[in-house]
């Protein structure tokens, strides 16, 4: 409950004070999200699985966001950016779908 | 037991290790909290502000851009507009000052001094004999070398000058010291306003002489032989009445107080 509170509260409070990216960072945002769903769709798995721990999401929330845009980053450094962000959407969308289906079966058992 | 193939191990292992392990390993430790607490809010209000962010930003811009290029559209047609209504301007100061310098002059000697050099700097309207040449671009060929260029057309209007014409205008634009025939893109540019083809070049001098003496200038044989050897078209023809209009760039740089 509180999880769907905080992420509403989130959408809510982003869309009331739409801030403006730094547009350094602004390239990077897509690739964040794509890494912010993996950590959240990985923490209801563990968390209809009975293993979830608070410390393990935060962290692989914060270290997830940040290692995606940091490969992008130094992929757009030395020249294969948009290669590199497609390999991370890849990697992540496995899983995201991996995750994703594995939570359909726990929820709807089919 | 070995993996049916080595080297698909790295998918093997995303979709195995969807879930982070570590999950696996705080349950096993007992330090599941099987609930999220306040950090995770935390995260998860982070996660939802980075998702209306990316959604605002870009609904933002879409219509920013159109409205970024409608903007430029409506800043080019009043700058056009201006400077339209600055050329009339400047044709009605120019008359003007034309009208107040032949009174002031009166009838003094430098006045068919001064409408001569008027003239011949292109200052003033011109009417008379001359010829008009039209040049285009080879009729068949699309490649770059059936097409005018601006040296061609400099070389046209340079050959008027050496076979004495007085006044010369390319499209209705008067070639003088200060006009340019130069290259934008691929348009000819004169006086930086581009050109459509074909180049109607009307050049006022004598129309018995003239023609003969441009084919023995520079630009004659130039053009002689792009007409030969790249199919450029070429059309001589003489005129009685040419009216040549003045050149609006020409503006006034130097004056002396007239004693």
């Amino acid at each position: 409950m509180i999880a769907i509170l905080g992420l509403l509260l989130g959408v809510a409070v982003g869309i009331w004070l739409s801030p403006t990216l730094p547009a350094v960072l602004q390239p990077y945002l897509p690739i964040m999200i794509v890494a912010a769903m993996d950590a959240l769709f990985g923490a209801t798995r563990a968390y209809l699985d009975h293993t979830f721990s608070d410390k393990v999401f935060v962290v692989s929330f914060i270290s997830n966001v940040t290692i995606a845009a940091l490969i992008v980053w130094i992929g757009d450094q030395i020249g294969v950016g948009s290669q590199l962000s497609t390999a991370v959407i890849v990697v992540l969308g496995i899983r995201i779908f991996t995750n994703a289906a594995a939570i359909r079966r726990k929820v709807i058992h089919a | 037991m070995q993996a049916p193939d080595a080297s698909m191990d790295l998918l093997r292992q995303l979709r195995e290790e969807a879930v982070d392990p570590d999950y696996a390993r705080a349950a096993s430790d007992g330090r599941a909290t099987r609930n999220p607490g306040a950090m995770s809010a935390i995260a998860l209000v982070i996660a939802g502000a980075l998702f209306a962010t990316a959604l605002v930003s870009t609904t933002r811009s879409k219509p920013l851009v159109t409205s970024e290029r409608a903007q430029l559209m409506g800043y080019i047609r009043e700058a056009e507009a201006r400077q339209d209504q600055l050329r009339t301007d400047q044709a009605a100061l120019r008359a003007q000052v034309d009208t107040i310098q032949k009174q002031a002059l009166g009838g003094s000697a430098s006045l068919p001094a001064l409408s001569t050099v008027a003239i011949a700097s292109g200052a003033v309207p011109v009417t008379g004999p001359g010829v008009v040449i039209v040049v285009d671009d080879a009729a068949a060929s699309a490649s770059v070398d059936g097409r005018v260029l601006d040296q061609d057309l400099a070389q046209l209007v340079n050959g008027l000058w050496a076979a004495g014409a007085e006044a010369v205008a390319v499209n209705g634009h008067r070639i003088t010291t200060r006009t340019a025939i130069r290259e934008a893109g691929s348009a000819i540019t004169v006086d930086y306003r581009s050109l459509d083809r074909p180049y109607r070049v009307e050049a006022i001098g004598d129309p018995r002489k003239l023609p003969a003496d441009f084919t023995a200038t520079t630009g004659g044989s130039w053009w002689a032989y792009l007409n030969r050897n790249y199919g450029l078209a070429f059309d001589l023809q003489t005129s009685d009445a040419l009216t040549l209009p003045a050149d609006p760039g020409l503006g006034l740089t130097v004056a002396t107080r007239a004693r």
